[in-house]
C-alpha cells in the first residue's frame, strides 16, 4: 500500500536538480530525516528527507535530535505542551461520557494503521492519479477531479521542541513557524530557506499570525505577552517616539497567551489566551482596545470575517461565540448539543460560515446565522491536543485542511464531506496545517515543519492547465454525487499499477 | 457581515448620545471616506490626521501645509485625499506611502477644493475673492480652467445702461462654495449674493442659476445619491432642494428646476447654523449652531426636528455624518476636541445563551411530537449526519458590496505614530522640562515631518522589494 505512494512522491524532478545544489551532503543529513518520520518515508522517499535536510539550516542533527527526543517525551512541562494537554483534560471529562456515541461512528477513534486501510479510497485515488497518469488519463478525463493531491516537498529542521503552528504569509512568500523552544522562525516558502530566528519570547510560544501586507508577525507566547515583529529586519517593530526602541510587548492577559488572529485591514489585533479573555488590541498604538469577557475556560481559537466586522472565538467550554467588533458584543453563541470541547475555530473564505474543531474527532461546519451544523468532517483524530486547519482553495473549489493526531493531514470536500487526501506528515502529532494555494505546510511535535506543494495530474501538466481549471467547479460537483463511480475508477488505477 | 446577525439596533437610525472623543491637536475639518472607516481631519497647524474609526486611533498624519486646513476631500477609492489651507495651496496626499501626491498653488487662500467623484486627478476649487477653478492634475503641469461665477441671464437685447449695472453686479459676484454632482458632469456652485450656479463640466458654462437666498452660500452638500442639495447661507435658513436629473442626453437648460423642499430654521432663537450635514441616506439634515452648544437634527420627511444633542460644553463647528451608519462627528471651535455621537447597541442577552430566545410576550411552548424521545447516541449521531445534506458555499462573497470593498485600497498599517498627542503641542526644553509650542512654531515642523516621514518610506520600499535573507 505504501508503494504507490512513495513513488509519486518520486515524481516530480525540478525540485530534486534544485536541491541537490543546496544541499552539501545529502547522505549526512538523512539521519535527521528519519527521526522525523520513520516509517513512511523509508526508501525511496529518504530523498524527500535528504533535500529537506540539506535545505533546513538546523541547528545539528545532534540537537535536533535531542529537541525531538525532548519534546516526545521527557519535557512536555515547558510551555506549549503544558496547555495543551491541559485544555485536553478539561475537556476529557465531558468527552468521556459520550464517548460510546462517537466511538463507533468515526473512525478516526480507531488507531492509525486500521484507519489507512478503512479510508483506501480518497488517500489512493489521489497518489494513484499522479503515479500513473497514461492510463489514468484515457479513462478517466471527463471525470477528472480538481482534488487536491499535495506532495511533501521540504522538511524545515532547527526548531529544538515541538512546532505548535505554522502558518504561511498572505502574500504566499513565508512561512512563520511558532515553537516550544520560545522562537519564531520565518523560512521562504518557496525555497525553505531559513530567513530569521525571533528571539524575545521567554517561554514557549503557541500562536503566531501574519498582518495582511505579511511584512509584520504577531506572536503570542506561555510569558503572557504578545510579540509584534518586523519581518524584513527580523527585530520587534519599532516606534518612532524615539527612534530605534523597540516596542514593548503587548501585556495584559494574565496567562498563556493561545491564539491570534489579525483583523483583514491589520489594525486590530485579536488574541486568546488561558484567561478566558479575548482582547481585541490596536496595533498601531499598541494599546488595549477592548478586552471581551469571552467564556469560561480558556479561549482556544480565535478568526476574523472577512470584512472585519465579526470576530470569532471558542474554547474548551464548548461554546463558538460571534463577536461584534465595533461594539464588543455578543452576537451569537454556537454550541452542540454534546457540548464538546472547540480547540480551533476560522470562518469560511466568504465569510458566511465557522469552521470548528472540537475534540470528539469532529470538525463541524456551522452556519452562525441559523445557528445550525451544516457539515460535520470525521476520519481525523483529534481527543487531546489544540490542533489546527484551514480551508484551501484548488481550481476554484474549496476544500477543508486539518491536522491529525496521528500525524497525518487530512483534506476533505466541503459539500460531500469526503476525505479528499490523506497525507502522512510527521511523527507524533501533527498540530497544524496552513494552506495556501498549491502551498501547504504543517507543523510537528517532532520539531518539523513539512511543506507540501500542490502537484497537478500529468495531463494538466502537458499544456491544458487553465481549461481544467475552468472545468473545475462543475466536477467537483459531479463528485459529490457519484462517488461510487470514482471508487471504481481508483481500484482499477491500483490494479493497473 | 455583521449586519446578519444584528438587525435590530439598527431601529433608531439617527445618533443619541456621545460615545468618544478624540483629539489630534486643533481639528477645524472633518471628512469621512465613503466607506465609512477613515476619518480624516484638518488641523489650525496644518497638519491632516487620518483617523482609523474601528480603533479610533490616528492612522496617518501628514505634514505639508503650515496654515489652518479649510477643507478635505476624499477620492473614490480612498486612497487619495485633497486638503486645502489657507495657505493658498491644495495638497493631494497619497494615503498609500502618506507623502504628497501632487501640490497645487492658488493666487488666493481656498474656502474649499473637491475632488471629482470619480477622478483624483481633477478638482473645482472655490478660493477667496477669486473666480473659482478648475484643475486638472492628470499631467505633470497642472492646468487650471476659470469657471464663471456670474449668473447666466436671459439673452441680452436690453441697453446698455443696464448691462454695466449687470456687468457690476457680476464682478462681486464669487463662488464661496462649488461641489460636484455624483455623476461628475456638473458643478453646483453657491455665491456670494445667494445665487446658485450649474455648471456644466465639459463646457465650463452655466447652464442654470437662480437667486435661493439672500445671504453668502456657506455650504453644500449632496446625498450620495446625488438628489438632494442641502444648502446653508448666512441668512440662517438652511434649505434643502432636489436636484433634477441632469444626466439626461438632451438635457434643455431652460427646462432645468431646482424646486426646494425644506426650510430649516429656529425661529425662536434665531440661530444661525456653522456647518451642516446629510445624514448617510440623506433622511435627516444635522446643524451645528452658532454660538450655542447644541446639534440639531432634522428629519426630511415631515421637516421636523428629531432630536438636539447637547453634550460637550463647546460650540461645535464642522459636522460630519458617516456615509453609513447613524454617527455623527463634529469639531469643538474652541478646543478642537472630535466628539462622536451614536447610538449604543444593547446586548441582546440572548445572543450569549443559544438556548434561550428572547420573547415580548409569554409564549405557550408547543413539544415537538419526538423531542423526549430516547434514541441511541449512534443513532442521533447518524441521523444528523445524514441530515447534513444541504448544499453549502463557502467561497461566493455576499454579491451586496463586498467585492467591491476588497478591491479598494488598503491603507498601510504604520507602527511610528505617536500614541497620542502631547508630541504635537509640547516641546521638551532640555530633560524634564516641556513647554507648550507656540502657534506659529508649526511651520517648523516641516522638516520633522519630513523625518518622521522616512520610516514609511522604507517601509513602502521594503515591501515592493525582495524579501531579504539575513
Amino acid at each position: 500500500m505504501s508503494s504507490p505512494d512513495e513513488l509519486a512522491r518520486d515524481t516530480p524532478p525540478p525540485y530534486k536538480r534544485r536541491r541537490t545544489g543546496d544541499t552539501p551532503s545529502p547522505r549526512s543529513s538523512s539521519p535527521d530525516i528519519l527521526a522525523g518520520d520513520p516509517d513512511d518515508f523509508r526508501q525511496p522517499p529518504r530523498r524527500v528527507s535528504q533535500r529537506g535536510g540539506g535545505l533546513s539550516q538546523s541547528p545539528t542533527k545532534a540537537q535536533y535530535l535531542n529537541g525531538f527526543l525532548r519534546s516526545q517525551s521527557v519535557s512536555r512541562a515547558p510551555s506549549e505542551s503544558v496547555p495543551r494537554s491541559r485544555s485536553a483534560s478539561s475537556s476529557g471529562s465531558r468527552t468521556r461520557s459520550q464517548s460510546p456515541a462517537h466511538s463507533t461512528p468515526s473512525p478516526a477513534a480507531t488507531p492509525p494503521s486500521r484507519q489507512r486501510s478503512r479510508s483506501p479510497t480518497s488517500t489512493n485515488q489521489s497518489r494513484s492519479n499522479s503515479f500513473s497518469p497514461e492510463p489514468q488519463q484515457q479513462l478517466t478525463p471527463p471525470r477528472e477531479l480538481p482534488k487536491p493531491n499535495y506532495k511533501a516537498r521540504l522538511v524545515l529542521h532547527g526548531h529544538t521542541k515541538a512546532v505548535s503552528q505554522v502558518r504561511i504569509s498572505p502574500n504566499g512568500r513565508f512561512i512563520a513557524s511558532a515553537s516550544a523552544d520560545a522562537t519564531v522562525k520565518i523560512w521562504d516558502a518557496a525555497t525553505g530557506a531559513h530567513m530569521d530566528t525571533l528571539v524575545g519570547h521567554m517561554a514557549g510560544v503557541s500562536c503566531v499570525a501574519w498582518t495582511p501586507d505579511s511584512n509584520t508577525l504577531a506572536s503570542g507566547s506561555d510569558d503572557k505577552a504578545i510579540r509584534l515583529w518586523d519581518r524584513v529586519t527580523g527585530r520587534p517593530k519599532t516606534t518612532a517616539r524615539k527612534a530605534g526602541q523597540e516596542m514593548a510587548p503587548l501585556r495584559g492577559h494574565h496567562n498563556y497567551i493561545h491564539c491570534l488572529a489579525f483583523s483583514p485591514k491589520g489594525n486590530i489585533l485579536a488574541s486568546g489566551s488561558y484567561d478566558e479573555a479575548v482582547f481585541l488590541w490596536d496595533v498601531r498604538a499598541g494599546r488595549l482596545m477592548r478586552s471581551l469577557p469571552a467564556h469560561s475556560d480558556p479561549v482556544s481559537g480565535i478568526d476574523f470575517c472577512r470584512d472585519g466586522t465579526l470576530v470569532v472565538s471558542c474554547s474548551t467550554d464548548g461554546l463558538i461565540r460571534v463577536w461584534d467588533t465595533s461594539t464588543g458584543q455578543c452576537l451569537r453563541t454556537l454550541v452542540h448539543e454534546d457540548n464538546p470541547a472547540v480547540t480551533n475555530v476560522c470562518f469560511s473564505p466568504n465569510g458566511r460560515f465557522v469552521l470548528a474543531f472540537n475534540l470528539d474527532n469532529c470538525i463541524r461546519l456551522w452556519d452562525y446565522v441559523s445557528g445550525s451544523v451544516k457539515k460535520t468532517y470525521q476520519g481525523h483524530c483529534n481527543k487531546s491536543f489544540a490542533i489546527g486547519g484551514c480551508f484551501g482553495v484548488l481550481d476554484g473549489e474549496a476544500f477543508i485542511a486539518s491536522a491529525s493526531e496521528d500525524g497525518d493531514v487530512l483534506l476533505w470536500d466541503v459539500k460531500s464531506k469526503e476525505v479528499l487526501q490523506r497525507v502522512h506528515g510527521h511523527e507524533g502529532v501533527c498540530f497544524w496545517v496552513d494552506v495556501h494555494g498549491e502551498t501547504m505546510v504543517t507543523a510537528g511535535q517532532d520539531g518539523s515543519v513539512k511543506v507540501y506543494r500542490h502537484v497537478r495530474h500529468s495531463g494538466e501538466l502537458n499544456g491544458n492547465g487553465t481549461k481544467t481549471e475552468s472545468k473545475a467547479p462543475g466536477q467537483g460537483m459531479l463528485q459529490g454525487e457519484l462517488p461510487i463511480r470514482q471508487d471504481d475508477v481508483k481500484v482499477e488505477d491500483v490494479m493497473s499499477i | 457581515m455583521n449586519l446578519l446577525l444584528s438587525d435590530d439596533y439598527l431601529l433608531q437610525d439617527y445618533p443619541e448620545s456621545m460615545t468618544s472623543t478624540i483629539r489630534s491637536g486643533h481639528a477645524t475639518m472633518l471628512r469621512f471616506n465613503r466607506t465609512g472607516d477613515y476619518l480624516a481631519s484638518g488641523r489650525v497647524d496644518g497638519t491632516v490626521v487620518v483617523w482609523d474609526l474601528e480603533t479610533m486611533g490616528v492612522a496617518l498624519k501628514m505634514r505639508g501645509h503650515n496654515k489652518s486646513i479649510t477643507f478635505l476631500s476624499w477620492s473614490r477609492c480612498g486612497r487619495y485625499l485633497l486638503s486645502t489651507c489657507q495657505g493658498w495651496k491644495a495638497i493631494l496626499w497619497d494615503l498609500q506611502t502618506g507623502h504628497r501626491h501632487r501640490e497645487v498653488r492658488f493666487r488666493a487662500p481656498a474656502y474649499m477644493a473637491e475632488l471629482h467623484p470619480w477622478n483624483h486627478n481633477l478638482f473645482v476649487a472655490s478660493l477667496f475673492e477669486e473666480q473659482p477653478l478648475l484643475v486638472d492634475i492628470s499631467e505633470p503641469v497642472d492646468v487650471k480652467r476659470v469657471l464663471p461665477s456670474a449668473p447666466k441671464r436671459p439673452n441680452a437685447d436690453s441697453d446698455i445702461a443696464l448691462k454695466e449695472k449687470q456687468a457690476k453686479e457680476d464682478a462681486k459676484q464669487m463662488t464661496t462654495s462649488a461641489i460636484w454632482t455624483a455623476t461628475g458632469d456638473h458643478i453646483i456652485a453657491g455665491t456670494s449674493k445667494g445665487k446658485l450656479n450649474i455648471i456644466d463640466a465639459k463646457t465650463l458654462e452655466i447652464i442654470y442659476s437662480e437667486k435661493i437666498c439672500t445671504g453668502v452660500i456657506t455650504t453644500m452638500r449632496i446625498t450620495s445619491s446625488g438628489r438632494d442639495l442641502l444648502v446653508n447661507s448666512q441668512d440662517r435658513i438652511i434649505r434643502t432642494f432636489r436636484i433634477p436629473n441632469l444626466a439626461v442626453p438632451d438635457l434643455d437648460p431652460d427646462t432645468i428646476q431646482l424646486p426646494l423642499e425644506h426650510k430649516f430654521q429656529d425661529v425662536v432663537n434665531k440661530l444661525s447654523w456653522n456647518h451642516v450635514t446629510f445624514s448617510a441616506t440623506g433622511e435627516y439634515v444635522a446643524a451645528s449652531t452658532y454660538n450655542n452648544h447644541e446639534l440639531y437634527v432634522w428629519e426630511r420627511n415631515h421637516g421636523s426636528l428629531v432630536c438636539m444633542l447637547k453634550d460637550p460644553k463647546e460650540e461645535q463647528g464642522v459636522i460630519e455624518w458617516h456615509p453609513s451608519r447613524p454617527l455623527l462627528a463634529a469639531c469643538g471651535l474652541e478646543t478642537g476636541r472630535i466628539y462622536i455621537w451614536s447610538v449604543i447597541s444593547p446586548q441582546k442577552w440572548s445572543a450569549l445563551a443559544p438556548d434561550f430566545a428572547e420573547v415580548e410576550e409569554n409564549v405557550e411552548y408547543m413539544e415537538r411530537e419526538d423531542e423526549f424521545d430516547i434514541y441511541a447516541q449512534e443513532e442521533i449521531h447518524r441521523r444528523r449526519l445524514d441530515a447534513e445534506d444541504e448544499d453549502v458555499d463557502v467561497l461566493t462573497a455576499d454579491p451586496t458590496k463586498d467585492g467591491e470593498d476588497l478591491a479598494n485600497f488598503r491603507m498601510p498599517i504604520l507602527f511610528n505614530l505617536g500614541e497620542s498627542d502631547s508630541e504635537d503641542e509640547f516641546v521638551a526644553v532640555s530633560t524634564g522640562t516641556m513647554r507648550r509650542r507656540s502657534p506659529g512654531e508649526s511651520q517648523a515642523d516641516l522638516s520633522a515631518g519630513a523625518e518622521s516621514a522616512a520610516p514609511v518610506r522604507k517601509k513602502a520600499g521594503a515591501r515592493g522589494g525582495k524579501g531579504k535573507k539575513k
